[in-house]
């Protein structure tokens, strides 16, 4: 258990998806414009980042890596299937966001409307496939380990967007220079708060 | 054309059709392109033995200069000690956490230069961002280090990456990892410059001090092992 | 009804290669692509690099599908674009590790950075999927140019403010680092992409004052 917490906490600071890998920013900064959108998109972000990295865990250990199809038959067991991991993972990605916009629209209309393109844009969020990606190069010997991993992800990715959203809220009424208005001043904000991110790297839990 | 583009069935039959064609190319080319691959792959293997002696080779003609200087390669201790030593990918079975510890492969390449014996030692560990690999000589006493060479897959550029550049490698030789009584000794990265001069310390890579420290790590660990075989040799 | 056939290099399909180097660049405007150019600008090198491969996708993938678009079923078409472009990146990958490894070592660690590429998926659903193949090409040509620019020149300054070089040749002389000078390796670090980003977008609005946001 205490390992759970550990990964969970160390994914949602110290292996922050926006401000430690710099992994999905479009959606993070066209979506964060006020708050409300931010948090709508962020929920979407867990949901799927908690559902697809332990699926992918379970499709990686199982019928992907090397030797991974021994369990189906023993003259599988030299096969190793890896090339096809980026399909695989998209496959199941792009799945899920279908089935999150379903349910979202089903479920609040209003945020439906207000994520527009960027809800099916989930499925090409870099920040998704980096977890599968991640998922797959830490090799996490437990689904639990996996899970662990994508919910703290996906609250990390929550927690960098609501706070950008809060910071943009509240500087629309400041003096920004109008050619920084928006995009740029965005950017620079992002980066600043990438670099306070930093003082979390290397921290061992 | 009357199909309807949009119908259940259109849409399944196409799924299933892109679903083959795309797996089937894929799989074609990944075949079709694996031995060049693989040979690439062994041609820098080969091409970092050498760098450890000192020995530039090329893709071109890697393979001629490693029969040429590597005159033995064998396994000093592992599951299969009799299979051949340069295709145990050591880096698979780091990352394997099912295999013992004792299973573990250890290969060794003994390589003859200028009338000298060198004895090759592959090492895997972990950097920040991903592996990190590389390969010491030893000197024919088993003691001194006569050179090395570190490579990465995706360190900081700049930063964790530099372990692959000259200056930080370069420190390595002239360094002992055993005592005269055959103690081991790890060699240790360290922050604040006393790395220079044999006293078995090296300079970190500023910046890029997770990626040294896993230097460290990976030749203290698998180093201790080869320095035991090789006292055990001796008596 | 029958269409007047457009000119090879018509105005409106030149417009369609200019554009985004400017007016709509794919990282500076449509706000596409930008965990890329954040991750592989440490590097002038690395920025030619992911540039190209980004072209060679993004060219393919909107002939593609463009050639495909009146096939594509439309419950299922962003699948079917993301397993097109993730189809070609394998192939460019297992390519470059067969024919040119050496450029492939620097590229596999960004391999799956280009198949999340927004740009590529955005392109493929706002103009191939509705485009015929040649403005289709050439709208590939523009946006990777567009953004291969950006790209170049923030791996420019951080390379050079980073590490004293360019391309791997040292630009800085010796003698100011003998004078005190010290590379500023907080340019390495992602952060600091960003803000130069955000300059570029400074100098690129207060030009083209149609772009600056209204509050």
């Amino acid at each position: 258990m205490q390992d759970l917490v550990n990964i969970f906490v160390k994914s949602v600071f110290v292996d922050n998806m926006i401000f430690a890998y710099f992994l999905g920013m479009c959606s993070y900064l066209a979506v964060s414009k006020t708050v409300k959108t931010g948090v709508g998109l962020g929920a979407a972000v867990i949901f799927v980042l908690g559902i697809t990295v332990p699926i992918n865990y379970l499709l990686e250990n199982y019928v992907l890596k090397a030797g991974a199809l021994a369990w189906l038959s023993d003259d599988l067991a030299d096969v190793d299937l890896s090339f096809l991991s980026f399909i695989m993972f998209i496959a199941v990605i792009a799945s899920m966001v279908q089935l999150v916009e379903m349910i979202v629209e089903k479920v609040s209309p209003a945020l439906y409307g207000a994520l527009g393109i960027f809800l099916p844009l989930i499925a090409v969020n870099c920040s998704i496939l980096g977890g599968a990606l991640f998922m797959q190069e830490r090799q996490y010997s437990t689904i639990a380990e996996a899970t662990a991993f994508g919910l703290g992800s996906g609250f990390g990715w929550l927690l960098a967007i609501v706070a950008i959203a809060a910071i943009r809220e509240k500087i629309r009424y400041s003096n920004v220079p109008a050619p920084l208005r928006g995009l740029g001043i965005t950017f620079i904000i992002t980066g600043l708060m990438g670099i306070a991110f930093m003082s979390f790297m290397g921290i061992q839990l | 054309m009357a199909i309807n583009k949009n119908s259940n069935g259109y849409t399944f039959t196409f799924a299933i059709l892109m679903v083959v064609v795309v797996g089937t190319l894929l799989a074609v080319a990944s075949q079709g392109l694996k031995s060049r691959q693989d040979k690439n792959t062994s041609d820098k293997k080969m091409i970092n033995i050498l760098s450890a002696i000192k020995v530039e080779a090329t893709r071109a003609n890697a393979q001629e200069m490693f029969d040429t200087y590597v005159v033995e390669s064998k396994i000093i201790s592992g599951k299969d000690i009799n299979a051949a030593a340069f295709d145990v990918d050591i880096q698979k079975e780091f990352r394997d956490k099912n295999l013992k510890l004792s299973d573990r492969n250890y290969p060794l390449y003994i390589c003859e230069k200028n009338g000298s014996r060198y004895y090759v030692i592959p090492v895997v560990g972990t950097g920040l961002w991903g592996p990190i690999w590389g390969f010491v000589a030893l000197e024919s006493d088993y003691k001194t280090i006569y050179g090395a060479t570190f490579d990465h897959k995706g360190e900081t550029p700049g930063l964790g990456a530099e372990i692959k550049q000259g200056f930080y490698s370069d420190q390595y030789a002239g360094e002992m990892v055993a005592d005269t009584s055959g103690t081991f000794l790890p060699i240790v990265v360290v922050k604040d410059g006393s790395g220079k001069g044999m006293n078995s310390k090296v300079d970190g890579i500023t910046g890029g001090t997770i990626t040294s420290k896993g230097v460290e790590e990976m030749t203290t660990r698998t180093l201790a092992v080869y320095v035991n075989y090789f006292n055990a040799l001796n008596n | 009804m029958s269409e007047k056939k457009e000119e090879l290099f018509s105005k409106k399909n030149r417009k369609l290669m200019t554009d985004p180097l400017d007016g709509s660049n794919p990282i500076s405007v449509q706000v596409l692509g930008i965990c890329s150019a954040l991750a592989i600008t440490v590097q002038v090198e690395q920025a030619f690099v992911m540039s190209a491969a980004v072209m060679a996708v993004m060219v393919f993938g909107n002939i593609i599908v463009s050639a495909m678009r009146n096939l594509i079923p439309s419950r299922i078409r962003i699948i079917v674009q993301l397993v097109i472009v993730a189809a070609l990146v394998i192939l460019v990958n297992e390519l470059l590790k067969a024919f040119m490894p050496d450029v492939s070592e620097k590229l596999s660690v960004f391999v799956g950075l280009i198949i999340t590429n927004c740009i590529i998926m955005g392109r493929l659903e706002a103009f191939a999927l509705g485009n015929k193949v040649w403005p289709s090409f050439l709208d590939a040509i523009g946006n990777s140019i567009g953004y291969a620019w950006i790209l170049v020149v923030v791996a420019f300054f951080r390379e050079l403010f980073g590490s004293g070089k360019i391309l791997g040749f040292q630009i800085i002389p010796e003698s100011f680092y003998d004078a005190g000078y010290m590379n500023n390796n907080m340019m390495i670090l992602p952060p600091m992409a960003l803000i130069t980003v955000a300059l570029i977008i400074w100098v690129q609005r207060s030009k083209n004052t149609d772009l600056i946001e209204e509050n």
